[in-house]
C-alpha cells in the first residue's frame, strides 16, 4: 500500500459483529511455562480464543521456562495440553495449524541476563515477521518471589514500553496470591510499579472472570427491581460460601504457608462481597468498578482486638469421607506438618460500615473437605412486619431468600411463600429459579479466556486494583496475626461435613442459620 | 436431540383451537404428578409462518432442535388461503436434557389452517403468546409482498421478523422487508444476513491494522463472485447484494456513486453463495478473500502479499437451525442489516 490513509480508532466493519473488539496483535511471554497453569488454562484459554475467532490475526505466544524444548516440542506438549483441558476439544486442525503458527519457546533461567537478551531477539524476530508492533503482554505463572527479579530484567533489557511515552503497549499479568500479608503485597506493588504504571498491570483474580461474577454486576445495575431492595432496609443478612470437596492435593506444601483464609476469603471472597456491597459506578469502566468496590473494602468494620472469635471461627478437617469416599485427615495429607494449625476452613461475620448496610451482618465461609463443590451468595431479606398467616405456628416465617449460585449449575433463585391450595390459609415456601443452562443453552467461556482477551483489550475492569489488593490485605492481616499468635488450634471438623460446630454458633448466636446451599 | 420426558409430553396431541392453553396447562399439571424433574422455560414467543405442509414439517422440525439452546414457545401456522375452509391445532413438548437429571421443556404448538379461516390465525396466535416475553415471527419463503396487510397484521405484535432472503424473488421483498424496519417497530433479520458473518468477519480483518482502517474511504471497485445455476433466480444474488451494500455503508459516507460494484455468477452447486471477493482501492492496490473448500476457511491476501497470516474463518455449513437460534440469541435487532438494506434494494434495481 502506497497511499498515505487517516487513522482511524476503531473498524467500522467490526460493528454488529460476534467480534465486535479485537485486539492488535501482540507478543504474550509466559514466564513458567512448563508449569501446570499453562498447560492446564493458559494455553487453552488461548486456543479456545483463536477457536472462537476472538485472536488477532498475528497475535503470538512466547513460552519462557527452564526446561528444554525446541519451538516443535512446545507446541506439541501444548497441542496436547489443548486436547485435554480446552473447552473446545480435540482441536481443530485448521484452527491449530494456524495457531500453532504463532506459538514459540525460548529457554531460560529467570535469574540469566543472557535469558533475557535472546527473550527480547525472539520478541524483535516476531514484530518484523508477525506484526506485533512491539506490543508486549507478560504473564507471571510464577511463584510471587521471582515476580521481582523478572521485572528487574524486564526493566534492565528496555523490555518495558512507558505508556506516557505513547507508542506500543506493555502490560503485565500477575498470578495471584498477591502477597502473603499486608507488608509482603506492599513490597510486591512497590516493585511492580518501579518498572510498569499501574495502568499497566493485571491482577488476575480468575473469580472475576466468571460469567455468574459479572452478572452480578449485571443483575444489580441492569434490573431496576432490585435496587430499592439492596439495602440494610429490606436485607436481614447476606451469606457467602465457597465450599470444596478436594483437601490439598499436591499443594500442601503452598498451603501450609497460606490457609483457606489467604488462599480464598483474603482476594476471592472479598471480591464476592465487593461486588454485593458496592454503590452504582457512574460507568462501566475499570476505574469507575474499582472506585466503588474498594470504597466497600474501605468500609469493612475491623475485627475486634483480643476478640476476634466472636466474629471468626477457623477449623481444619479430620479424617472423614466426602462423597462416600474416604478423606485423610489434613495433617496427614502429603506436604502438610503433621502438628499444622493450619486453617482449611475459615467462617468471618464481617459488617461494611456505611449507610447502605449499617449492622447488616456478611457471614462468608470457605472450606476444604465440605460435602459438595459449591459457589453460592444468598441474600436474606427481612421476614414480614407482621405474622399475618400462620399465626398459630411457633415457627419464625421462612424469609425471602435471593441465592445466587457462582458455580456449578450456575443460576439464580427467589425463595417466597406462596399459599397451600386448600380450604384453610396455610403457607409454603416456594421458588422461582433461573438457570443458565436452561435459559442460555451454550457453555460459558473459561473465566482465562475472558481475562486474557481482556488484557490484550486493555480493560482493566475485571482486574483488581493496587488499592484494592492492599486494602484487603489491611483488613484481614489483623485477623490472621491474632490467629498466628494466639497459640491455639483451629477447630476440628471430620471431612464431609459443613464445617465445625464453631462455625454454626456463630451465625446462630444471631438467630440465623446457614443456608444448605 | 431431544430426550424423550414421557410419551404425553412428546407426542402431538389434537386439541381443540379454542382449548389449547387450557390443554397446555393440563399437559404440565400431568407431568408435575410423575417422577421426572422437569422445567418448563420459554425465553421467546417464536411463530413460523408457512404455506405448505412441506414447510411446516420443516420449520417444527428447525424449531424443535433450535429450543434446547434458546427455550421458546413456538407457534407453527400453515396458512393456505388455497386449502378446504378448515383450521385445526396441536400440542407437544420437547424436552432436552439440561444436566443435574433436569429436562428443560418447551411448547410447540401446530395450527392449520386453509380458506378464509387463514384470517382467524392472527387472533388467534395474539392470544397464545406468552406474556412479558419477546415475539418472533419467522416468515418461511418468499413474501407475499403483494399481500403486505396479511403480513403486517401477523406481524402486528411481533418484535422480530426473521426472513431468509435467499427465497425472495424480486427486489420488492428487499423493499417490503426494509419498510417494516422505517415505518414499525418490529426489527428485520435475515438468515441469509447471519450466513454471510463470515465474509464480514474475513473482511474486517483486512481493516484491523490501524494502518488499513483509513483506506475504507479509498474503495472504488467492489467485485463479489458467487456460485450459481443456469437458471436467474433473483434470491440467489441477494448475498452478494448484502455483502457490497455492508461495505459501503459501513465505510463511512455511503458514497455508492463512487464505487464500481461488479456482480459475477459462477457455476457451482453452491448456489448464492460468495466464493470470491475483490476491493480496488483508488492507488490500484486490492485486497481479496477467498473461500478455500478443501480446508474449510476463508483465506485473505492483501495487495498480493501474504505479509500477515491468515486470518482463519470457519466456512462450516449452518443448518437453519443454527441461524435461526443466533438471531435468537441477539437481545436487540441488527442496525447493521437495518443499515445495509436500503442499498441492497437499490443496488438490485442495478441488477435488472
Amino acid at each position: 500500500m502506497t497511499v498515505e490513509a487517516p487513522v482511524v480508532d476503531t473498524n467500522p466493519l467490526r460493528e454488529g459483529l460476534e467480534q465486535e473488539r479485537v485486539p492488535d496483535a501482540s507478543c504474550l511471554v509466559i514466564f513458567g511455562a512448563s508449569g501446570d497453569l499453562t498447560q492446564r488454562k493458559l494455553m487453552p484459554a488461548l486456543y479456545s480464543l483463536a477457536h472462537d475467532g476472538l485472536l488477532p490475526a498475528g497475535q503470538t505466544i512466547i513460552g519462557f521456562a527452564r526446561p528444554d524444548f525446541t519451538d516443535e516440542a512446545w507446541r506439541m506438549a501444548m497441542r496436547d495440553a489443548c486436547n485435554k483441558f480446552a473447552r473446545v476439544r480435540p482441536v481443530d486442525e485448521a484452527v491449530w495449524e494456524n495457531f500453532a503458527k504463532g506459538i514459540f519457546y525460548v529457554r531460560g533461567d529467570f535469574n540469566d541476563p543472557e535469558a533475557y537478551l535472546r527473550l527480547n531477539q525472539r520478541l524483535q524476530e516476531c514484530d518484523r515477521s508477525r506484526g506485533t508492533g512491539g506490543r508486549r503482554i507478560y504473564y507471571l505463572a510464577v511463584p510471587p518471589n521471582f515476580f521481582p527479579v523478572i521485572s528487574e530484567f524486564l526493566g534492565a533489557e528496555k523490555m518495558v514500553n512507558d505508556p506516557e511515552r505513547g507508542g506500543p503497549f506493555t502490560r503485565v499479568i500477575i498470578e495471584k496470591p498477591f502477597g502473603h500479608d499486608l507488608a509482603s503485597a506492599k513490597e510486591l506493588n512497590r516493585v511492580a510499579v518501579t518498572t510498569f504504571r499501574e495502568r499497566q498491570v493485571f491482577r488476575i483474580d480468575h473469580y472475576l472472570g466468571k460469567e455468574t461474577v459479572q452478572n452480578l454486576l449485571v443483575l444489580r445495575f441492569a434490573n431496576g427491581i432490585f435496587e430499592p431492595f439492596w439495602n440494610r432496609q429490606y436485607i436481614d443478612h447476606v451469606q457467602f460460601t465457597v465450599a470444596e470437596t478436594v483437601g490439598v492435593e499436591k499443594r500442601g506444601g503452598y498451603f501450609e504457608t497460606a490457609g483457606i483464609t489467604r488462599d480464598i476469603i483474603q482476594n476471592h471472597m472479598l471480591q464476592l462481597v465487593s461486588l454485593i456491597g458496592m454503590e452504582p459506578p457512574v460507568a462501566y469502566e475499570p476505574d469507575a468498578v474499582r472506585d466503588e468496590k474498594v470504597k466497600v473494602l474501605r468500609a469493612l468494620r475491623e475485627f475486634p482486638r483480643g476478640h476476634e472469635e466472636d466474629c471468626a471461627v477457623r477449623g481444619q478437617y479430620t479424617e472423614g469421607s466426602v462423597l462416600g469416599e474416604p478423606a485423610p485427615a489434613y495433617r496427614k495429607e502429603p506436604s502438610v506438618n503433621p502438628e499444622s494449625r493450619v486453617e482449611t476452613y475459615s467462617a468471618i461475620k464481617l459488617f461494611i460500615d456505611n449507610w447502605r448496610w449499617a449492622d447488616v451482618p456478611f457471614y462468608v465461609r470457605a472450606g476444604k473437605r465440605l460435602p459438595k463443590r459449591v459457589t453460592d451468595i444468598s441474600i436474606h431479606f427481612r421476614s414480614a412486619p407482621y405474622p399475618l398467616f400462620n399465626k398459630m405456628s411457633t415457627l419464625r416465617m421462612s424469609s425471602n431468600v435471593l441465592a445466587i449460585r457462582i458455580q456449578p449449575d450456575e443460576g439464580i433463585s427467589l425463595k417466597f411463600d406462596s399459599k397451600v391450595p386448600g380450604p384453610t390459609v396455610r403457607t409454603a415456601p416456594v421458588t422461582m429459579e433461573f438457570r443458565y443452562a436452561t435459559s442460555f443453552g451454550a457453555e460459558p467461556p473459561e473465566a482465562y479466556e475472558r481475562l486474557l482477551l481482556e488484557t490484550m483489550l486493555g480493560d482493566s475492569t475485571l482486574f483488581a486494583r493496587r488499592d484494592e489488593v492492599e486494602t484487603a490485605w489491611a483488613w484481614i492481616d489483623p485477623l490472621l496475626r491474632a490467629w498466628a499468635n494466639d497459640g491455639r488450634a483451629p477447630e476440628p471438623y471430620p471431612a464431609g461435613t459443613w464445617g465445625p460446630e464453631a462455625a454454626d454458633k456463630l451465625i446462630e448466636k444471631d438467630g440465623r442459620k446457614w443456608r444448605r446451599p | 436431540m431431544a430426550t424423550p420426558v414421557s410419551d404425553s409430553l412428546e407426542s402431538e396431541r389434537p386439541v381443540d383451537v379454542a382449548q389449547i392453553e387450557r390443554s397446555l396447562a393440563e399437559l404440565w399439571r400431568n407431568e408435575q404428578d410423575g417422577d421426572a424433574a422437569v422445567t418448563r422455560a420459554a425465553l421467546w414467543n417464536v411463530v413460523a409462518h408457512t404455506s405448505t405442509s412441506e414447510h411446516h414439517a420443516q420449520a417444527t422440525e428447525v424449531l424443535s432442535r433450535a429450543s434446547a439452546a434458546v427455550p421458546q414457545r413456538s407457534i407453527v401456522i400453515n396458512a393456505n388461503a388455497a386449502a378446504p375452509p378448515e383450521i385445526s391445532s396441536w400440542i407437544s413438548a420437547n424436552c432436552h436434557l439440561v444436566g443435574g437429571g433436569k429436562q428443560m421443556c418447551s411448547e410447540e404448538i401446530a395450527i392449520v389452517a386453509g380458506g378464509d379461516r387463514i384470517h382467524r390465525v392472527p387472533p388467534l396466535v395474539n392470544a397464545l403468546l406468552l406474556p412479558d416475553m419477546p415475539v418472533a415471527v419467522w416468515w418461511m419463503g418468499d413474501l407475499p409482498n403483494e399481500h403486505e396487510e396479511y403480513v403486517e397484521t401477523l406481524l402486528d405484535p411481533a418484535d422480530r421478523l426473521i426472513v431468509d432472503s435467499s427465497c425472495f424473488d424480486s427486489p420488492q421483498d428487499l423493499e417490503l422487508v426494509g419498510r417494516v424496519a422505517a415505518k414499525t417497530t418490529t426489527i428485520p433479520a435475515d438468515l441469509n444476513w447471519i450466513r454471510l458473518e463470515e465474509w464480514r468477519a474475513a473482511t474486517a480483518s483486512v481493516f484491523d491494522p490501524p494502518d488499513m482502517r483509513g483506506r475504507l474511504t479509498a474503495i472504488r471497485r467492489v467485485r463479489v463472485v458467487a456460485g450459481a445455476k443456469e437458471e436467474n433466480f433473483f434470491g440467489d444474488a441477494i448475498e452478494s447484494l448484502l455483502y457490497a451494500s455492508w461495505l459501503t455503508t459501513q465505510a463511512g459516507d455511503g458514497a455508492d456513486d463512487a464505487i464500481d460494484y461488479r456482480f459475477e455468477r459462477r457455476m457451482s452447486d453452491a448456489v448464492g453463495q460468495i466464493a470470491f471477493v475483490e476491493i480496488v482501492f483508488e492507488d490500484g492496490s486490492s485486497a481479496s478473500i477467498s473461500r478455500d473448500r478443501e480446508r474449510g476457511v476463508l483465506m485473505m491476501n492483501v495487495d498480493g502479499i501474504v505479509s500477515m497470516p491468515d486470518s482463519v474463518t470457519r466456512t462450516i455449513e449452518k443448518q437453519t437451525d443454527a441461524l435461526i437460534v443466533r438471531q435468537l440469541k441477539q437481545s436487540s435487532g441488527d442496525r447493521v442489516l437495518v443499515r445495509a438494506l436500503p442499498m441492497a434494494a437499490k443496488l438490485a434495481k442495478r441488477l435488472r
